[in-house]
């Protein structure tokens, strides 16, 4: 039991994390510029495919350079020509337009690279077990995709709470016409906010492209779950974000590992149940079954009883 | 007999309290003005009473019931409107939709989906008689976001009387006007409040001499007085808490 | 009110007259899809457009009214329950109606952004839960019935495709009817102040929690009947009727349509199933057009195509309308001929080695000529655009100034 325990641990907090590396750029967007970037993920998913073309011609460490770069450009330019201009439009044209953009950049995923799943690997020298346990072994890529998450949680809260750019942008957050009226460029500001933003995601997509498989549909499956992870924890909120990814993340893992359900549940409640009643499915629903269901659960709950999300205090 | 109460209302945000302990009595039918210097918590005040902010103490009733704890909403049929400081209409309704609106809850129509707008036509009279009270019955058709500013204002004025309500409360009805523009205001004001209780924030001091039956002055969370005008205007603190902008003949 | 009714009636002749001029197989199905899809995209409306709420899933009504509209037509066909094929999309709507009022009942509590992240989390929620519950949506495959074994109505047993339109003609009218007729009540009106400033609206007397729920629930409605009119129409059902697919596209089909018009929604779902139907059948790249369109209409066409219609109201009234139509011809043929070099450029660099004809011209993504041709004309293209923009602005100028 223990070592199912502690590897449901360790799973769920290497997806946290890597939901947090999607999660903090989302938040930095967010807060800064009060957009939720409904296309977060795909570029997190451009990251993976732009890491999977440069790896094959230098190498991976080259694809984990110069892929965020190139994504966090192709997002200073989304925010210069398409999302400066709906701005005037407001909050729920933004959110459009954010949405659109995630329906484009997948057809241009499949337009470019086709609708294939590509063979993007991790490096070799990853290639060995850091420890084991049990008889288990734990892969030392998982091992840097958890250092690399740690470094950018660490590198974004020192430059937000110690340099002078991140006391600019946390003025900039909270008083944009003070901040502009002081001489700074704000839509400069934006652009670059929402170019550094991006570039997170595409990190996340240069790490989570070998394991999660780089396809066209990889944006889908984690956008919507990224998306929701920032509203539990709380708008604008960036501890608020990595609790609710490492939440979800282990909330899953926990669910998927564990192997109870509605047939223990009753048993032990002393209630028999028919297999042919038509709630049938009800009756046998056990918990692996519903791990994909729990972070919506979690999300409308929270929505419900706290609609700022654990540690928000926006409330639009 | 007295319409409004207030009952050692005390109003927090966080640690600084900024409404701190006011009782006041507006009588039926009276013009009741409240002034003070910028940040004596005026526009709060008009908060707590309307229900926009919650108290952090005392109570307020309204014709003899407690409204403190109520929704903005459920103050609004009682029959307790207001206006706004900073213009706030429905911009992408017409200016007849707009008064029309203010109309529909007092008119009894509640939440109805079966009855058609069109088909009213008492209602409807009465909107365009609203209108041609504002003086803007030649822009009925015109996207309220685009009216001038003191035709905005105007309208702003016409969406809280249109109600009925027996109590109204303006705050700065004639900030941001011309000389002219506020006396048409004021002119506006009384015709169209006449009967009514009339309750005021306002800075313009002519004004407030003009038009009020009494005044209260909060300073700092407090009244300090509340009395008719020519007692004010002679009233020592009332001078000392507007440093040196004496109330005189002058300017009343 | 003459005119009104005038404008009903025209509205009826069209729905009656159309599968006369459309009368091809293709011709009658895309007419059934425009059925179902103008109708679902007016309730969409009614959320977005009049009552201020982004719903990201407003699929959920559509499927479950669709999915029960399905288990309907099996009891029917089992003669378990007895009812009339007609009246399916009554079912639909009572499930969209109680699945809204249920999930509206805290939804709404707010607008904007906490609105919209609700609804996405309760549409992947159902959308999850439709994948565990199999017996009742079918798993992957869906669920599928047959509307031809109900009771024939005046002899009409819905065996062709014709016939089926008559009737989801028949849903359409009374849908948009009822849809336009609740924009005149106060409920509707109330809808719209709550849209424009919910503050206000409560220190009028108004619950804007109540008159967000009313909207909700209406939406919900129709959308399930939108969702009956499916399951008679496809006789089969599946999880992507619920998914996020089907809500992003009745959100593009309002927003691109116009949000702020009754009949912007109309127009956005016939634009989005005719690409749906006929695109698809020239080009496996559409959902790109699709995505590019949208992303256009968002940034230059914030109001969408019916925005862009009434933009010309002034000029009309002006009675100028006529000074535009040479500068409008003007730009818009390069700006045409630059959207075929576009679209002729993406086409070929997909095309492969077996190259495409395109407008007859056989091009071939080896050959330089190929390229350079659709280059040249692309330039040439954006430059007479260039060319003829400035005198379009005069002429819009002239025909919008003040009339003397």
């Amino acid at each position: 039991m223990s070592e199912v325990f502690i590897f449901a641990t360790l799973n769920g907090l290497v997806t946290g994390l890597l939901l947090f590396m999607l999660a903090s750029g989302l938040t930095l967007i967010f807060s800064m510029m009060g957009v939720l970037n409904f296309a977060h993920a795909s570029f997190y998913m451009l990251g993976a495919y732009f890491a999977y073309t440069i790896s094959g011609v230098i190498g991976f460490w080259g694809g984990l350079l110069f892929a965020p770069l190139i994504v966090g450009a192709i997002g200073a330019i989304v925010e210069r020509y398409g999302l400066r201009r709906v701005h005037a439009s407001g909050h729920v044209a933004e959110l459009v337009f954010t949405f659109g953009l995630a329906f484009l950049i997948e057809e241009l995923v499949q337009f470019f690279w086709g609708r294939d799943t590509k063979n993007y690997q991790s490096p070799e020298i990853f290639d060995f077990a850091l420890f084991s346990l049990f008889g288990q072994e734990f892969s030392a890529y998982r091992g840097f995709m958890i250092f690399i998450a740690i470094a950018i949680f660490a590198g974004l809260y020192v430059v937000l709470t110690r340099s002078r750019v991140g006391i600019i942008i946390q003025a900039a957050i909270s008083h944009p016409n003070t901040v502009a009226n002081l001489g700074h460029n704000v839509p400069f500001i934006f652009m670059c906010v929402f170019g550094t933003g991006t570039a997170l995601a595409g990190i996340a997509g240069v790490i989570a492209g070998p394991v999660l498989t780089t396809f066209p549909g990889m944006a889908t499956v984690l956008g919507s779950i990224v998306f929701i992870i920032v509203v539990i924890g709380g708008l604008g909120s960036l501890p608020g974000a990595l609790i609710a990814s490492l939440l979800v993340g282990l909330l899953q893992s926990y669910a998927i590992a564990s192997d109870v359900g509605m047939p223990e549940l009753l048993t032990l409640l002393g209630i028999s149940f028919d297999r042919n009643h038509p709630l049938n499915d009800l009756w046998t629903l056990n918990l692996p079954q519903i791990a994909p269901v729990l972070p919506y659960l979690l999300l409308v709950l929270v929505l419900i009883f706290k609609p700022t999300g654990l540690m928000g205090n926006r409330e639009e | 007999m007295s319409i409004l109460t207030l009952d050692g209302v005390s109003k927090r945000f966080g640690a600084t309290e900024i409404i701190r302990g006011v009782s006041l009595e507006i009588e039926a039918g009276e013009n009741h003005a409240i002034i003070g210097p910028n940040g004596a918590g005026k526009s709060t005040l008009f908060h707590l009473i309307s229900g926009r902010y919650t108290l952090s103490s005392g109570s307020i009733n309204f014709k003899g019931e407690p409204i403190h704890n109520l929704a903005p909403y459920e103050i609004a049929r009682r029959g307790l409107a207001r206006s706004f400081q900073v213009t706030n209409i429905f911009p992408r309704l017409s200016v007849f939709e707009n008064i029309r609106c203010a109309l529909l809850w007092s008119e009894g129509y509640r939440y109805s989906f079966w009855k058609l707008l069109g088909k009213q036509q008492s209602l409807n009279a009465k909107a365009r008689d609203m209108l041609e009270q504002i003086g803007l019955a030649d822009k009925a058709d015109l996207p309220s976001g685009e009216l001038a500013y003191a035709q905005q204002r105007a309208l702003e004025l016409g969406v809280a009387v249109a109600s009925g309500a027996e109590l109204i409360m303006l705050d700065e009805p004639v900030a941001g006007m011309s000389h002219s523009e506020a006396e048409n205001a004021v002119a506006l004001i009384r015709r169209i409040t006449a009967g009514k209780t009339l309750v005021m924030v306002e800075h313009d001091m002519n004004i407030v001499f003009d038009i009020a039956d009494r005044i209260s002055v909060l300073v700092y969370g407090e009244i300090i007085a509340s009395d008719k005008p020519e007692n004010i205007r002679g009233n020592k603190q009332v001078q000392e808490a507007y440093l040196g902008e004496v109330i005189t003949d002058d300017n009343a | 009110m003459k005119k009104h009714l005038l404008l009903w009636a025209a509205f009826a002749a069209t729905l009656i007259i159309l599968p006369s001029i459309f009368d091809s197989v293709l011709g009658i199905s895309i007419l059934n899809q425009m059925t179902i899809w103008i109708i679902f995209a007016l309730s969409y409306n009614m959320l977005l457009g009049q009552g201020g709420m982004l719903s990201f899933g407003h699929a959920v009504y559509f499927g479950l009214g669709g999915f029960m509209s399905v288990h309907a037509l099996n009891l029917i066909a089992d003669e378990i329950f007895v009812f009339s094929i007609t009246l399916i999309p009554l079912i639909g709507g009572a499930v969209g109606l109680l699945a809204a009022i249920f999930i509206g009942s805290f939804s709404t509590r707010k607008a904007g952004t906490v609105f919209a992240m609700i609804s996405l989390g309760i549409g992947e929620l159902i959308v999850a839960s439709s994948l565990i519950f199999v017996d009742f949506f079918g798993g992957e495959a869906g669920v599928s019935g047959d509307r031809t074994y109900g009771p024939p109505f005046f002899g009409v047993e819905f065996l062709q495709d014709s016939e089926v339109y008559y009737l989801g003609a028949f849903w359409l009218f009374v849908a948009t009817l009822l849809m336009y007729l609740f924009t005149q009540t106060p409920a509707g009106r109330m809808a719209n102040a709550v849209r424009d400033n919910p503050e206000r609206a409560e220190f009028i007397g108004y619950s804007t929690r109540r008159v967000r729920f009313i909207s909700f629930c209406a939406a919900g409605l129709f959308a399930g009947v939108a969702g009956g009119l499916f399951a008679i129409n496809y006789e089969f059902i599946t999880e992507e009727n619920l998914n996020a697919l089907t809500s992003g596209r009745v959100l593009l089909m309002a927003y691109i349509g116009g949000l702020g018009f009754f009949i912007g929604p109309i127009i956005g779902a016939i634009i989005l199933t005719l690409m749906n139907s006929l695109l698809s059948n020239y080009t496996e790249l559409w959902m790109l057009y699709l995505g590019i369109m949208f992303l256009f209409t968002v940034i230059f066409l914030p109001r969408g195509f019916a925005g862009f219609i009434m933009m010309h109201r002034l000029a009309w009234q002006n009675g100028r309308l006529k000074l535009l139509a040479l500068p409008y011809c003007l730009t818009a043929i390069p700006a045409a001929a630059f959207v075929t070099a576009l679209v002729g450029l993406i086409e070929l660099s997909h095309a492969g080695d077996e190259g495409l004809h395109f407008f007859g011209i056989a091009l071939s993504s080896n050959s330089i000529v190929s390229w350079l041709l659709l280059f040249a004309l692309a330039a040439a293209s954006a430059f007479g655009v260039k060319l003829t923009r400035a005198r379009l602005a005069t002429a819009w100028q002239a025909a919008n100034g003040a009339s003397n």
